[in-house]
């Protein structure tokens, strides 16, 4: 079974993953298009998405043998850095982090990839804007009646499409936030 | 300004402990689920995460492989953080035994 996902939030991906999971499947790809590969299982399995910044070779293996000492199996991720995809068969033990440090690392690696993420939407929107409105149709709001309004209709659904951009840094923004919020909470006590 | 890392953390300190001997990864894990009475469970994030830290601290090194896994043990200046925390400790124990109501405030 394929499904197709698009996530701005790492936390809701894996609730979204582990939904599918207790549904009765088990994840064995993930494409970097968001697609989602399912297979119907009897057994329970779970997933958690662990975050990491670039790892030389050596230690990116080191990370994956450890994991894999532990029964995770290792379903996608790259050591160039990003989200890691972990998959195990549910038992007594079923995270990936046991105290509030490694907890608190965590949430303080998502602030990171949120925020350089949000960085570059911004940059691309300021690179699309900066020479013009976000309607490009020269004398647009000169035109009168029907033709006005045609040409706006016309136009708008790119104009969505330029905003994307922007979209996508509140999106990277508020998940941002919400891995702050964690962040501050986990610190504070 | 003390040590980010001090005083140590439940789970960094039972891995300092651990790794009086050598031992890779999984077997640290192993180790403290048994010395702990089975209280301290360590997660494979939290442990991988631990051991980078102190291993960049170098408060552990590794010694040599077992196949794919890394072997770690204690390094001198580890060694003389569990002495100071030690003596941290023993010294909040012996309040313990203190009875308080005999003290002038």
């Amino acid at each position: 079974m394929k499904m197709f996902n698009m996530f701005f939030d790492i936390k809701k991906e894996e609730q979204w993953l582990n939904e599918q999971l207790q549904k009765g499947y088990r994840c064995t790809n993930i494409s970097g298009l968001g697609i989602y590969t399912f297979e119907k299982t009897d057994n329970r399995y779970v997933m958690r998405l662990d975050y990491q910044d670039y790892l030389p070779k050596k230690k990116f293996k080191e990370y994956k043998a450890i994991y894999d000492d532990f029964g995770w199996v290792h379903i996608v991720g790259y050591r160039l850095g990003g989200k890691q995809y972990w998959q195990k068969e549910e038992d007594n033990q079923n995270e990936i982090f046991s105290d509030r440090q490694s907890k608190g690392n965590y949430y303080k690696r998502l602030m990171g990839y949120s925020f350089w993420l949000g960085m570059l939407c911004l940059f691309f929107s300021y690179s699309i804007y900066k020479d013009s409105g976000l309607y490009l149709t020269e004398g647009l709001w000169s035109m009168k009646g029907s033709l006005f309004w045609k040409a706006l209709l016309f136009e708008t659904p790119f104009v969505l499409l330029r905003s994307l951009p922007v979209l996508m840094v509140v999106f990277f923004g508020s998940s941002f936030y919400r891995a702050y919020r964690k962040y501050s909470m986990l610190k504070e006590k | 300004m003390k040590h980010k890392l001090l005083p140590l953390s439940e789970t960094m300190h039972y891995i300092l402990l651990a790794l009086r001997e050598p031992l890779h990864g999984y077997a640290v894990m192993q180790k403290i689920e048994k010395i702990s009475n089975g209280t301290v469970i360590l997660a494979a994030g939290t442990l991988y995460g631990a051991i980078e830290n102190l291993n960049k601290h170098g408060w552990i090194e590794s010694v040599g492989n077992s196949g794919r896994r890394k072997i770690y043990m204690i390094t001198v200046e580890g060694s003389a953080i569990l002495k100071m925390e030690q003596e941290r400790l023993l010294h909040i124990l012996s309040l313990y035994g203190r009875d308080e109501s005999n003290e002038d405030v």
